[in-house]
């Protein structure tokens, strides 16, 4: 079996390919693969019948219990072989249906193949899980048949229809079998019908199964996507909604009524929705003027009364269930690919305008005959046996209750005789003299329109019809099919009854003939039948139920959309900080225990330099100047200097005061170019709230601090870094020892955050590719022609680049003379910044602040005179200095990032003790500065640029687009 | 361990501070926020240290006087970092006033059409309103409403030599019509099927 | 195998850095480039594999940095979990990395994306991402999360365009936001515990009261929630990613929220086993999965929509998170896998639907079945996976999600797997409706359908199909996508085996021992 599968599996995807070489007889060729399907279930059947089954088992993710458990048993065999039987025959068919130049016949073939693949893999699955992927696979595969090429709106609605309506039904069947899976023990059909534990979650489960049946055969309310999907081409139609899909539903119940049939609830819904529906499509059927949509709406019918009979679980109706099931697959798919031949002849399928095809087409009406005749259920045809069962079954039988029965009964009677009505109005209609004097009529001017079939393209509905009519008389041959499966249901009446044609005068022959005779008074009766449809038709449908509740699920989608998705990023960090404030601010409110006692201050200076701080921040909050807000700001930075230092770290402090003035001049190089104050944008409401959260946060904040510092017991890892910092580190500054050896990971990690930074500070503002060194004072930059050395008669080498005033004589004179002081200054921090406060980020931002006073003072030709590299290569090659010591120390055999110490004395120098995690601190040095270079060459020299050259650029096309488009389309 | 009052204080200060910039449209301000922000966390980093000691620089005399390394090299971290971030956040709002002249956090676009969209897309129209040709079958229940008193038409599938002439007249019209498109209408309100045409 | 793991652990991170180094150096040569990411992302896969079979096959190893005994030092950790998540991330950052090559080559050099920026940039983010896979140390975990999040500040506003600046603007500022809570929350632990180190937390938090605890987990789970998009802290998610370039958004879509998922399974799991929070984990799952849904509904632009099935879809990882059991983390772990396959898949696609088609606006789209079938399928296998279709992964994450639940039981359990189940409904519902406007329905400008017309804003005309033919797809760019296309449909066939995986990953994480045997077993070389 699983072979078939895949053979289905591999076919479908060929079959793109083939039908590009051979056009479409090579749906000939596909039809093989169905067919040898068909075969190998035949080859079966001797095992089968005699009790046996065929089981194949292959492990896929037995974590969840879902494996590949085929299994052929006597009712999976009967559905199978109808499933093949039809499909092979419908491949044939096709190959002649489609015209040599009709698009997308290879995707169509390719689609129709996997659907045959998945409807067989349903049949004979075992594993319920894995019955559910291939009855999702079905729906799948039937959107894509129903949406065809997609050019027409009703295909693409229909398909959607179909794949929202049946995987809905699909999505509550999984959870469904889940919960019965899980109750019963076991995930396997064959077992879980064995012993289908109880309570609640298996009722529950099994009412969620039958949503899924429910919806994929088209009970009603969720009828409506079979007719809809009648947009199908009509071999589609003819397989799927007749021999394959639509059965699905039908089948698992048949699977499930041995073990679940007396679950409460099962026979309400299933014998209800199964009779409602039988009803109503037999009723909606007899005023369809397209003969595939009567046939649909007989489809929805017929599924109505295989529901009440399979699901009614008892032996007798259970047995004709069967036999109607193998029947309808026969007849109903023979009467579709009818209407096939019928449109291609005539190029309509509306009733009114064929007539007297029957007397033209001679061998197509005989075929539709006969399939008709046992749709009607007349005699010798295997409809007539199937119905002649059912009625008999409910006649003396069926259910315990014998109102029940009789109710039921009735039903199906009632239903029967609509069935032979539209029947009748099909036959009349598309053979009959019936429609008016117009196109396919005898005698009509315009033959042309008439279209005579091949025998090859009628070769597959006689064949069937064939099979219609001889299934009849020798429907005992059926009975070992059918008595197996049925036996495993209860017996209700006295004596079960063999299948056969003839089963002598009983009631059930008498309501058969009642149900002819209705059936033929309602046809004749039409036009009044007509006008009573017409005058109690309500204005309503379940497709417009179906619109109304997408409209209803967009409008929910809009709303709840709107609200939480406002594209506003101050709302955003509102409901982030809100939440920061509801969650981890209860559990401090209500749950965290407070520590007993606190102490005001380590020392009083904290408490004066707090009060600067929290100055400067209220004043930051308040001050709308730019430049003065910046200032404000970096007070509270250095008063946080002050505090590092007070706390005992030095280095701290060093590396705050450093970052702290380069920040400072960082935001003065941008700010310069914007507007001087900041425009309020705020409505009081909103700075109102913004407060109350701001607050709200800050006493959060300060309470975790204390609550956790308060839990503290436990004595820090640190203890043991100061001997182990000199000893292993090699280094006396336990802190640089801590950044460039014991946590050098962070350190090299940190590092390769700022070279992404200064990257991406570079490639926002050189949009273009990455520049090189910064431009230097060359002739043609330089007012007075001159060359790129810097002259000896003034202080700086650029300077003559600006504009006189703004130079600044002593500006120059000092910077000159600090220079190559603070640079020294800074190497002397990044070497002694082991033992000493320092190191290598200190190191890097002095120099970085030593270039900053070339900028200022110079301008950005003298940036370019101070440092004449690229920044890239500088980054590049601190990064790669850095990563080099960490991969050493695994090639040299120990870990990532191991320090070892150097030492030995020199001749001249003497005692020489070099740790290697000096050249990690190397790297950071490098990158800092390069760090720094790119960010005054982007940020200084390039706006300064962007200034002379008039920095009027911003492109109104990208402005516009940010006003317009804030995503989506770029 | 005790923890002192003015630390908490003073990060609590700083926290409600940033807080109300970072909630601001200017860009600048939101940045400003971020930097007290992030001095607000160092702070209550180094204070995760506990009491304040001497500098963990060796030599010491009684390595319990120092204050713990371990909060100190984080910060370090932590500042270096910030500083980075804010370099590029600068970057960020010099590139935006370059283009728009503005240095201002505007409310996403594409979220605001969404929200405020009215039309139905094509796909999704109602049934209602599309050419039968469009509508699809739906249940077939939707039928032209007929008055329950009163005169009723004969149904058009009655066999009647008058109606029939009728109905030819009407269909021939319908021809001429549907000569025009390819997607002929037949009166039974389904379109040919287009794999189905010849 | 003790050496081969102490040099194999600590290389998805250094390779990257070097590579990294390499590119800047070679800044002017964007070929030597080109060559040198895809080989050191090939070779980090390598690794990474290699990690992933040891692991899986003698459970959690680490490794000490600089060789400090623990827990002085930081420790690199490689259990199940990490290694399996090194794996993926690396398999999509050099399938995303031979797109963008592919984008580049195609643009020729004049593309709106600095190439020598891009390249060490992203060797950078994946630096970062395995850091953050592989940390064993609380802060260290922090700073791999800050470089990854740098280096997308700088990828997502690569070229500068107003619409990447804005977009860029919300998204940096709310990462900020995070990494300062994140940054807080481990100054309290520090204060509260006295050490960073995760083995060593899992002990010493233990040892704290109920409501400390409470306290840290929550301000954790605070901020990963902002980095895994949980609701509420989901929506600066859907304004950021869609604007960026292509392999960008499919990179950060499939990779970057995962990674805030992984430290919510960390931390839940090592840290805090107890499970106080579950059922505010519950809830949130819920609001994520059917909230986020509702917005990929409402959409009408393909990456819009997908941006919120990836908020939705974080939801399911949550809801196994939540569970608390063996299976619901199970379940969780193969989620996230096929959920960052899958994710950059589509976005992928959708990125050759723009390149098709010029836009990514349904409303404008239309013909692309017809105009390129492959396409069309490299778009339809992944969108049927993302709904959960059998047999693709995600109908076998899903399936594992819903079992676990109903195994649990209970009310919370059935209402989330209630849930789920709308969820990929609706998800079914977006992804059909995506397909039958951009690739069934006849491209709007020919038909004559006067509402189509009303519905097109009078900007941003759309080319017509005669165009459509011209702008042929860079057949690099198609490989790639297909190769992603072939490992989610390997992550189906292969399912059994990689659920297995994840199954025997959630149980190390439940029972903690592998995890802390590893770190405290582990002596210093010195």
């Amino acid at each position: 079996m699983g072979l078939l599968l895949l053979a289905h599996l591999v076919a479908a995807v060929l079959a793109p390919v083939l039908v590009r070489w051979w056009g479409r007889s090579a749906y000939y060729v596909l039809a093989l693969v169905p067919a040898a399907g068909f075969g190998w279930l035949l080859a079966q059947l001797s095992t089968v019948l005699a009790g046996g089954t065929v089981d194949e088992r292959t492990t896929w993710i037995p974590a969840l219990d879902l494996d590949v458990t085929l299994r052929l048993d006597v009712l999976a065999l009967a559905v199978a072989a109808l499933v093949t039987g039809v499909g092979a025959l419908v491949f044939v068919y096709c190959a002649r249906y489609f015209e040599p130049g009709d698009e997308g016949l290879g995707r169509f073939a390719g689609v129709l193949m996997a659907f045959a693949g998945s409807m067989l893999g349903l049949v004979v699955a075992d594993d319920m899980l894995l019955l559910y992927v291939f009855w999702e696979l079905t729906t799948v595969f039937s959107f894509l048949l129903i949406g065809g090429s997609g050019a027409k709106v009703a295909g693409r609605r229909a398909a959607q229809q179909a794949l929202v309506v049946t995987t809905a039904g699909g999505l509550a069947m999984l959870v469904g079998l889940v919960m019965v899976g899980q109750a019963s023990g076991s995930y396997l059909l064959s077992e879980v019908v064995a012993n289908p534990g109880s309570g609640p979650q298996v009722t529950v489960g099994i009412m969620l199964v039958l949503a899924g049946a429910v919806t994929k055969s088209a009970m009603v309310p969720f009828h409506f996507w079979l007719p809809a999907a009648m947009e199908a081409p009509t071999p589609t139609s003819a397989y799927l909604h007749a021999a394959a899909m639509v059965k699905a539903g039908i089948y698992l119940v048949a699977r499930l009524a041995p073990g679940f049939a007396d679950t409460p609830g099962w026979r309400p819904v299933l014998i209800g929705l199964g009779l409602a529906t039988m009803l109503l499509g037999g009723y909606r059927a007899l005023r369809q003027y397209d003969l595939k949509l009567l046939l649909a709406f007989g489809t929805v019918s017929q599924l109505g009364f295989l529901m009440v009979l399979l699901g009614t679980g008892s032996r007798e109706a259970a047995a004709a269930g069967v036999a109607m099931l193998l029947a309808h697959g026969l007849f109903k798919s023979t009467l579709f690919l009818c209407v096939g031949i019928v449109d291609h002849a005539c190029g309509t399928r509306d009733l009114r305008e064929i007539s007297g095809l029957g007397r033209r087409l001679p061998v197509l009406a005989v075929t539709a005959g006969l399939a008709g005749a046992s749709m009607a259920g007349l005699p010798p045809l295997l409809g007539f046996v199937g119905k002649e069962a059912a009625f008999t079954a409910f006649l003396d039988g069926g259910l315990e209750s014998r109102t029940w029965a009789l109710l039921t009964l009735l039903g199906l009677v009632l239903g029967s005789v609509l069935t032979v009505a539209y029947t009748a109005r099909f036959l009349w209609g598309a053979f009959g003299s019936g429609g008016t004097v117009r196109r396919c009529a005898a005698g009509e001017p315009r033959p042309a329109h008439l279209h005579r079939p091949t025998p090859a393209f009628l070769a597959a509905p006689v064949l069937l019809a064939a099979l219609c009519l001889l299934a009849g008389p020798f429907s005992f041959a059926l009975e070992p099919l059918v008595a197996p499966y049925a036996d495993t249901l209860p017996l209700v009446a006295e004596e079960a009854e063999e299948l056969k044609i003839w089963h002598g005068l009983q009631p059930a022959l008498l309501l058969s003939l009642v149900t002819v005779l209705g059936g033929l008074a309602l046809f004749t009766g039409r036009d009044a039948v007509a006008r009573l449809q017409r005058r109690i038709a309500v204005d309503a449908s379940a497709d417009e139920g179906y619109w109304h509740t997408m409209r209803g699920l967009d409008r929910v989608a809009q709303t709840s959309t709107r609200s939480t998705q406002r594209g506003s990023l101050p709302t955003y960090l509102g409901v982030i900080l809100t939440v920061l404030v509801a969650l981890p601010g209860s559990v401090l409110v209500f749950r965290a225990p407070w520590p007993d006692d606190v102490r005001p201050w380590d020392t009083p200076v904290q408490a004066v330099v707090g009060l600067v701080i929290l100055g400067a921040a209220a004043l930051a909050v308040r001050i709308r100047q730019r430049l003065s807000a910046v200032l404000v700001v970096g007070v509270t930075g250095y008063g946080v200097g002050v505090l590092f230092a007070l706390q005992g770290a030095p280095d701290l402090a060093l590396t705050q005061f450093l970052v702290e003035t380069l920040t400072l001049v960082t935001f003065v190089l941008v700010l310069r170019k914007l507007p001087k104050d900041i425009s309020e944008r705020h409505r009081a409401k909103e700075r109102a709230a913004r407060g109350v959260i701001a607050l709200a946060v800050g006493a959060l904040m300060a309470g975790v601090g204390v609550v956790a510092l308060g839990a503290r017991t436990a004595t820090p890892v640190s203890v043991d870094f100061p001997e182990q910092a000199y000893s292993f580190g090699g280094g006396e500054n336990i802190v640089n020892v801590t950044l460039v050896d014991i946590r050098a990971w962070d350190t090299l990690l940190e590092i390769s955050l700022l070279v992404v930074v200064a990257t991406g500070v570079a490639s926002l503002v050189f949009i273009r590719q990455r520049t090189g060194a910064v431009a230097r004072a060359t002739g043609e930059d330089t007012r007075s022609a001159r060359g790129r050395r810097a002259p000896r008669d003034r202080w700086l080498a650029a300077t003559a680049t600006l504009s006189p005033q703004r130079r600044s004589v002593i500006l120059e004179v000092v910077t000159r003379v600090l220079f190559h002081t603070i640079v020294v200054l800074s190497v002397y921090l990044l070497f002694s910044g082991h033992n000493v406060p320092g190191g290598g980020f200190a190191g890097g931002l002095v120099a970085g602040l030593a270039l900053v006073l070339r900028y200022l003072a110079g301008g950005r030709y003298e940036l370019g005179e101070a440092a004449p590299v690229d920044p890239g290569k500088l980054l590049g090659s601190g990064l790669l200095l850095a990563g080099a010591t960490g991969i050493a120390g695994l090639v040299l055999g120990v870990d990532a990032l191991q320090t070892t110490i150097l030492q030995q004395t020199l001749p001249v120098l003497g005692d020489v003790k070099l740790v290697t995690s000096l050249f990690f601190d190397i790297g950071v040095y490098l990158i800092v500065v390069g760090l720094v270079l790119d960010v005054l060459r982007s940020l200084g020299a390039q706006i300064d640029a962007d200034e002379e050259h008039g920095d009027d650029d911003a492109d109104p096309a990208e402005g516009q687009a940010l006003a317009t488009t804030g995503g989506g389309d770029r | 361990m005790i923890p002192t009052v003015v630390l908490p204080i003073i990060i609590g200060g700083l926290y409600a501070a940033g807080v109300y910039l970072l909630l601001d449209r200017s860009l600048t301000r939101v940045l400003l926020g971020f930097l007290l922000l992030g001095n607000a966390t160092n702070v209550l980093i180094l204070s995760a240290g506990g009491v304040a000691g001497l500098a963990p620089i060796l030599p010491v005399d009684d390595l319990g006087d120092i204050n713990d390394p371990l909060p100190q090299a984080l910060v370090l971290t932590a500042i270096v970092i910030t500083f980075g971030i804010s370099a590029f956040v600068l970057a960020m709002i010099y590139r935006s006033w370059r283009l728009v002249r503005d240095e201002v956090v505007e409310d996403d676009a594409e979220d605001l059409r969404v929200a405020t969209r009215e039309e139905v897309d094509a796909d999704e129209r109602d049934p209602e309103d599309m050419p039968p040709a469009d509508r699809g079958p739906g249940d077939g229940f939707t039928v032209e409403r007929e008055p329950l008193l009163g005169e009723v038409k004969p149904p058009s599938d009655d066999v009647d030599l008058e109606l029939a002439r009728a109905e030819a007249a009407e269909n021939e019209s319908a021809e001429a019509r549907a000569a025009g498109d390819p997607d002929r209408t037949p009166a039974g309100g389904r379109p040919v099927d287009r794999e189905e045409e010849h | 195998m003790e050496d081969l793991i102490r040099v194999l652990t600590p290389l998805p991170v250094l390779l990257p850095l070097l590579g990294a180094a390499g590119a800047l150096l070679v800044g002017r040569h964007p070929h030597t480039q080109r060559l040198l990411s895809i080989l050191v992302l090939s070779g980090v896969l390598a690794v990474s594999v290699v990690l992933l079979v040891l692991a899986d096959d003698q459970g959690a190893t680490s490794v000490s940095v600089g060789g400090w005994p623990v827990p002085l030092g930081i420790v690199l950790v490689v259990d199940r979990l990490s290694a399996l998540m090194l794996v993926v991330a690396n398999t999509v950052t050099l399938g995303v990395l031979v797109f963008a090559v592919g984008q580049g080559m195609a643009d020729g050099e004049e593309t709106d994306t600095p190439l020598s920026i891009f390249h060490p940039t992203y060797l950078i983010l994946v630096a970062g991402v395995s850091n953050a896979f592989l940390a064993g140390d609380l802060f260290n975990l922090y700073v791999g999360f800050e470089v990854l999040l740098a280096a997308s500040y700088v990828l997502l506003t690569l070229g500068g365009t107003a619409g990447r600046i804005r977009a860029g603007i919300t998204y940096v500022v709310v990462s900020l936001m995070s990494s300062l809570v994140f940054l807080a929350a481990i100054a309290l632990v520090y204060a509260a515990t006295g050490t960073v180190n995760l083995a060593q937390l899992a002990v010493r938090l233990g040892e704290l009261p109920a409501g400390t605890q409470l306290l840290l987990q929550s301000m954790l789970l605070v901020a990963f929630g902002i980095k895994a998009a949980v609701f509420p802290l989901s929506a600066w998610l859907p304004d950021s990613y869609p604007t960026a370039p292509a392999p960008v958004t499919a990179v950060f879509a499939g990779l970057l929220t995962k990674v805030g998922v992984y430290a919510i399974i960390r931390t839940n799991t090592l840290l805090f086993p107890d499970g106080a929070l579950d059922d505010v984990l519950m809830w949130a799952a819920l609001a994520t999965m059917v909230i986020g849904i509702l917005g990929a509904v409402a959409q009408t632009d393909i990456k819009r929509m997908l941006s919120f099935t990836l908020v939705s879809h974080i939801g399911y990882m949550v809801f196994g998170i939540a569970l608390g059991t063996a299976a619901g983390l199970a379940g969780a772990v193969f989620y996230v896998v096929h959920h960052i396959a899958i994710q950059t898949t589509l976005f992928l696609a959708t990125g050759l639907v723009e390149r098709r088609g010029g836009t990514t606006n349904t409303e404008k789209l239309g013909g692309l079945a017809k105009a390129s079938p492959l396409l069309a399928i490299l778009f339809f296998v992944p969108a049927m996976n993302l709904a959960g279709i059998p047999p693709l992964s995600g109908f076998i994450g899903k399936l594992g999600l819903i079992e676990a639940g109903v195994a649990l039981g209970g009310a919370g359990p059935y209402v989330l797997v209630g849930g789920a189940v709308v969820t990929s409904l609706l998800t079914l519902v977006a992804v059909a409706r995506v397909w039958g406007r951009a690739f069934w329905r006849p491209r709007a400008v020919d038909t004559a359908d006067e509402d189509l017309e009303a519905v097109r804003p009078a900007a941003g005309t759309s080319t017509t199909t005669a165009q459509l033919q011209e702008n042929r797809l860079p057949p690099l760019m198609v490989a790639a996508t297909a190769g992603f296309v072939v490992v989610t449909l390997a992550l189906t066939v292969f399912g059994g085996v990689l659920y297995g995986v994840a199954d025997r990953a959630a149980v190390d994480l439940l029972d903690r021992t592998p995890y802390l045997e590893s770190v405290f077993g582990l002596r210093g070389i010195r």
